[in-house]
């Protein structure tokens, strides 16, 4: 079946199975590699894209669901002001190390700021619970949000 | 102006932060086909029908290879004890029997279903002391034949299922536990951990004109090259094996897993390229996990409490092959007095074969159960004694100069003692005593490492443009130790920005032979090996320049981007137009830099089996954990979290406290969140991340970290190694910690709720049995 | 397989009518993706109703209603307002946020797992589901409708369209505790749910216990229940509650935690959720 999208601002129209993941889509059908395949059941959140703006596992949403909705991926958020600003915090706070989660990282909290622009620490702690990153032990990433916040505050 | 110390970002951040960077399971090439495995169900049995044909009928289906398609020979690290694909008998579950490729993913995993395979089970092996007794079945029937990597004479101690042996006997220990004042006794079990890097595992392999290419995210190249040409039966120089950017490894990736698969589904698809990506659940049954094991260890006391004499007997996990682990197995002697005096000590590590998932390499290897063991026994022994657990520790604490058990000279083992002072700086350990709440506890604990010390190379080239090259097979496993380190040191003696320095990925063809990112070696070897090749580029700069600038070379400095005259900085000319000056006359610019570390002297008549003989470029480690137990659910968090660490010298702030916040986090996991339960049929129980727990970020607390910098004189910089001391010891002072908060010592790793629980509600109905009397 | 979305409830149950067990409903997949992913279900067809925005619906006039499709993350960020904390709190700790956005209630509600964390907090809010089809339309106890492990009386033509919760009482407290070995992320080892109705002079008037993980599926136990009505939350009527519950229930050894531990912490988690429940009660 055909489904029409939207894809960092840029209309799709792409042929997906029925039980085809939003994951698989982006990845195979559409060369958007920077989304990235961590467990596939939806424990990791590597693989976060936001549709409509709600971050979600695109490893266990359905490719055909996205029909006439908006998806957000890594690869868009350059042309976003908050996704811009948290990526270059993520470098520049040492919140980057092997990379592969960072994609799910960048896109949950661009959600998790608009909807919220200062979050304490432990809200953020929180908010982070669906995303995995096994090299930081988080501490950095929450300095890159720290940042990332104070940065836009002094604007 | 100086880089080193400094905030620069890594060079692979922002490709990174994009979604730009190419990492091993983003790689696609021209025509690429995919690949699957058929693996093994069961971790013991008999194979008694495999047919491919239903999945070669298949349309789609480009070629199943089996054991019958895959040379005659086995491979591996250390002994070539494997084969490629199970022949008559599989020994672990997850172990390949055959493989297809296909013109999709989707269809490759229906074609391997489609292959029948019948197995007739056998006992497994499971159980560690089971497995050593004379009427066990044995894992390796023909384990008499088999032959190290490197030739009959690198033969160790093995026999049966005991897969190697490593014994060190001293004069002394029996005459010191018979005259002994009390004697402490005690066991510990730990589970295995997996890695669990998000990135799963793959490989794109190709073959064409003779040759095998293979594209991976690997810690280390040339060990995957060796591995494939011996499973492929061909010469080394026949594979080239091709890095991308690594979701992380942790030493799972320092061994060949899917390489020589797609290489050989290659071949057989003739040639087309073949894509194999593990599932997850494929990649945690398979993972060279970090080994479980038992140690007991039993000290001699005299009537002054202090240690006279020790025990310590490590029987370790090897899974089903053997990997990298008996290199690894003998290290349990210079871990099992910790860093404390202990007297002579017997220490009797062995290796065992299971029917289980090979085990292997995990950051910070035997170290974080053999400090587990050694610190609660410490822990054990101050309360046996009725003293306070870290006066305990200063009085046997090493000091300069101390003499280990394999006869190596530590120098400036005093640094510990520095460790211990930072940490109580920051937390006065009578204070933590004092301010003492219910259902809480701290724990300390402290240990030594070495850096690996194993041969790197690069090669330094300088474009036209003034900008440099490094070319290295070393890999940048997210550490940073590429991507900031390297990129640091030669940036800072070139006198040009780090953004003006560019790594290659490896690429074996091209660059020379690097020990791959492990034992935290990179940011030492390959940035002092850089190091040296930007010095030759330097001399060969200078000596262009001295006819620009008519000066003579001596006289000049490369600095700021320029090479100029020393004290006359205005007289310069850019290392650009030197650099293009250069190609034109005497040639292309570029310097090449060897270093490997020698091993510290030692005594070879110590311990037999004795295979990493003693530890290169030692550092010291001092940490310390508070915790709560939730009395009602037997949960246990980690309030706080100390570290005092020397690193030689710090090259990243941010890339150091990096390796030091993710290592505890990791050993955090280990100690309480992650578990890797083998059932006696030798199947793992935990199978997806939903039950392989990793700690989240609410379950870790910011560490704080205080580097020790006592700059090494061979180092680049003084750096010593930084990336695997920081999960040595958090299983050891949040096992410490948890016993403090509950009054009953628990020796098992990791910790579960179970455990904690029980052990509250029986110490509660103790006091009110107590009450009640 | 087929996918086809509905873009009306008639036109929904007019598909369930026709396809009936061939089909299976798809709403924000976070259970049905996964199923499909390892082939534990080979649907013929798949039933998108996540687009049917009046089954998003959340009504706290006169009863409390909510639509099928209202999400974990709306509970979670108190969309039923004061007096539902235990059905806040349970869909708070359903995955992490991904999930959450697009997870469903009546999602959670029909893939009836054994650890579902929002069904012992329906349940002590005396849910009661409602039930669509060509047919017609019936309502039901929650406590009927989940009658086994992943098994509801639910007719393959029919579609959750409507949860219906009791109102909220005066000096009552609810809560919802997990059992889990991180900080999130888990299935529930152990979930209880409480809701104490107190008098003013704190004795418990009014009661509910539930629990999840501890069975086939989800239940109350009306024997913990009864134990507390009269005490004050006190540790003797806490006891005899805790005893009353472990009779109740019937935990295995399974790969998230032992049958033993599951009864070692009833009591203890009990004796929190009542006592949780008397300071929301007297705020």
């Amino acid at each position: 079946m055909d489904v029409t999208l939207t894809v960092n601002g840029r209309r799709e129209q792409v042929e997906v199975g029925p039980a085809e993941t939003l994951l698989g889509m982006l990845r195979e059908r559409l060369r958007l590699t920077g989304t990235k395949e961590g467990c596939n059941e939806g424990e990791c959140g590597a693989c976060t894209v936001l549709v409509d703006g709600l971050p979600v596992d695109s490893c266990i949403y359905s490719a055909a669901a996205t029909s006439g909705r908006s998806v957000e991926t890594v690869e868009g958020l350059a042309d976003d002001d908050l996704g811009r600003d948290l990526q270059a915090a993520f470098v520049a706070a040492g919140g980057v190390q092997c990379g592969f989660c960072t994609p799910g990282f960048l896109t949950t909290l661009v959600a998790v700021l608009r909807e919220n622009p200062e979050p304490s620490e432990p809200e953020l702690r929180e908010a982070l619970a669906g995303n995995i990153c096994r090299c930081t032990g988080y501490s950095q990433i929450l300095d890159a949000v720290a940042a990332t916040i104070s940065g836009r505050n002094r604007r | 102006m100086s880089v080193i110390g400094e905030r620069v970002p890594r060079s692979d951040g922002r490709a990174k932060a994009s979604g730009d960077a190419e990492y091993g399971v983003d790689h696609a090439e021209p025509g690429m086909i995919w690949g699957a495995l058929v693996r093994s169900p069961v971790s013991s049995g008999r194979i008694t029908r495999l047919d491919t044909a239903p999945a070669l009928a298949m349309p789609g289906v480009h070629a199943v290879v089996t054991a019958a398609d895959a040379p005659d020979t086995r491979a591996g690290w250390v002994l070539r004890d494997q084969r490629l694909f199970a022949a008559d008998r599989v020994l672990y579950e997850g172990q390949p029997v055959a493989a297809v490729a296909a013109d999709t993913l989707e269809l490759a995993r229906e074609a391997a279903a489609a292959v029948v395979l019948e197995i007739e089970p056998l006992p497994a092996v499971v159980d560690l002391d089971a497995a050593l007794r004379p009427d066990a079945p044995l894992v390796h029937p023909d384990w008499e034949s088999y032959v190290p990597a490197l030739g009959p004479d690198a033969d160790y101690p093995r026999h049966g299922n005991l897969a190697a042996e490593s014994v060190s006997d001293p004069p002394g220990v029996d005459d010191a536990f018979a005259r002994a004042h009390r004697v402490v006794t005690d066991e510990f079990v730990v589970q295995r951990q997996y890695q669990a890097y998000i990135e799963p595992k793959s490989a794109v392999g190709t073959y064409r004109d003779g040759r095998y290419t293979v594209h991976t995210a690997h810690q280390f190249p040339y060990n995957v090259r060796d591995r494939v040409s011996q499973f492929l039966d061909v010469r080394p120089s026949a594979v080239r094996i091709v890095g991308h950017t690594i979701g992380g490894g942790f030493g799972a990736k320092l061994d060949a897993a899917l390489e020589p698969y797609a290489a050989l589904l290659s071949k057989a698809a003739r040639g087309r390229a073949v894509k194999l990506v593990n599932t997850r659940t494929e990649d945690l049954l398979t993972c060279p996990s970090r080994e479980g094991a038992i140690t007991r260890v039993r000290s001699a006391l005299d009537e002054d409490g202090t240690i006279i004499a020790r025990e310590l007997e490590v029987i370790a996990d090897n899974g089903a092959y053997s990997g990298e682990m008996p290199w690894l197995a003998s290290i349990a002697l210079h871990c099992a007095r910790g860093v404390y005096q202990a007297g002579p000590t017997r220490v009797t590590a062995r290796l065992v074969y299971t029917n289980t998932a090979p085990t292997g390499a995990f950051r910070g290897v035997n170290g974080t159960y053999l400090y587990h063991a050694v610190e609660r026994h410490m822990d054990h022994i101050a309360a046996e004694l009725g003293v306070d657990r870290r006066e305990y520790r200063l009085r046997h604490l090493f000091d300069d100069g101390e003499e280990l058990l394999n006869g190596q000279v530590l120098t400036d083992a005093g640094i510990l003692r520095e460790g211990f002072d930072a940490i109580e700086a920051a937390a006065p350990w009578a204070k933590l005593e004092a301010e003492r709440r219910p259902y809480r506890g701290v724990g300390i604990a402290a240990a030594w490492w070495l850096t690996n010390p194993m041969p790197g190379t690069a090669v330094v080239k300088l474009h036209e443009d003034g900008t440099a090259a490094v070319i290295t097979a070393a890999t940048d496993n997210g550490s940073g130790a590429v991507s900031m380190g390297v990129t640091q040191i030669v940036a800072e003696r070139l006198g040009i920005p780090p953004s003006d320095v560019f790594v290659t990925l490896p690429d074996t063809d091209v660059a020379g032979f690097d020990a791959g990112s492990q034992g935290s070696r990179t940011t030492r070897i390959v940035g002092k090996a850089s190091q040296i090749a930007a010095d030759e580029v330097i001399t060969k700069l200078k000596d262009v320049a001295a006819g620009l600038l008519e000066a003579a070379a001596d006289d000049l400095e490369v600095a700021d981007g320029t090479v100029r005259v020393k004290g006359a900085p205005g007289t310069s000319v850019p290392i650009a137009v030197v650099a293009a000056t250069a190609t034109n006359t005497v040639g292309p610019i570029q310097g090449t830099g060897s270093f490997v570390t020698p091993f510290p002297d030692f005594n070879p008549g110590c311990a037999t089996g004795l295979m990493l003989p003693s530890f290169p470029t030692p550092t010291y480690h001092v940490h310390l954990a508070e915790v709560e137990v939730d009395p009602v659910t037997g949960t246990v968090q980690v309030l706080r979290y100390l570290v005092a660490q020397e690193v030689g010298a710090v090259i990243s702030p941010d890339g150091t406290y990096g390796q030091v916040m993710g290592g505890v986090t990791q050993g955090i996991g280990y100690a309480l969140h992650e578990s890797l339960r083998i059932g006696e049929d030798g199947r793992y129980r935990e199978r997806t991340l939903e039950s392989y727990r990793l700690p989240l970020a609410g379950d870790v607390p910011r560490v704080e970290f205080f580097p020790l910098e006592h700059p090494d004189p061979d180092g680049p910089h003084g750096a010593k190694g930084v990336g695997e001391g920081p999960i040595l010891l958090p299983a050891a002072v949040i096992a410490n910690a948890v016993g403090d908060a509950i009054g009953r010592p628990l020796n098992n790793i990791p910790i579960t709720p179970e455990e904690v629980l029980a052990a509250l509600q029986t110490a509660e109905l103790r006091n009110v049995e107590e009450h009640m009397r | 397989m087929e996918l086809s979305t509905a873009d009306s409830v008639d036109a929904a149950l007019d598909e369930l009518s026709r396809r009936g067990e061939r089909c299976r409903v798809l709403a924000g997949g976070t259970d049905v993706m996964i199923q499909l992913a390892r082939r534990e279900i080979t649907p013929e067809h798949l039933l998108h109703v996540e687009r049917l925005g009046e089954l998003r619906a959340v009504e706290t006039e006169g009863s409390t209603r909510l639509g099928a499709l209202v999400t974990h993350r709306d509970l979670a960020v108190g969309r039923l307002g004061p007096g539902y904390a235990a059905v806040a709190e349970s869909a708070a700790t359903v995955g992490g946020l991904q999930t959450q956005v697009v997870g469903t209630i009546g999602g959670n509600v029909c893939n009836a797992s054994p650890a579902a964390d929002t069904l012992p907090a329906l349940l002590v809010h005396d849910a009661e589901v409602t039930l669509r089809s060509v047919r017609g339309s019936r309502t039901v106890p929650l406590a009927e409708f989940v009658v086994g492990r992943r098994v509801t009386t639910r007719a393959p033509d029919e579609l959750l369209t409507t949860i219906t919760l009791g109102r909220p009482i005066p000096r009552t407290g609810d809560v919802y505790l997990k059992v889990g070995r991180r900080s999130a992320m888990e299935v529930a080892i152990v979930g209880l749910a409480a809701r104490l109705t107190f008098d003013g002079t704190g004795v418990v008037t009014d009661a509910r216990i539930a629990v999840a993980s501890v069975g086939p599926r989800p239940l109350r136990s009306v024997g913990a229940e009864t134990a507390l009505v009269g005490g004050t939350g006190d540790a003797e009527s806490v006891h005899a509650a805790a005893k009353a519950l472990l009779q109740d229930v019937d935990p295995i050894d399974d790969v998230r935690g032992t049958a033993d531990y599951r009864r070692r912490v009833i009591p203890g988690l009990l004796g929190r959720a009542v006592r949780v429940c008397a300071e929301r009660a007297e705020g």
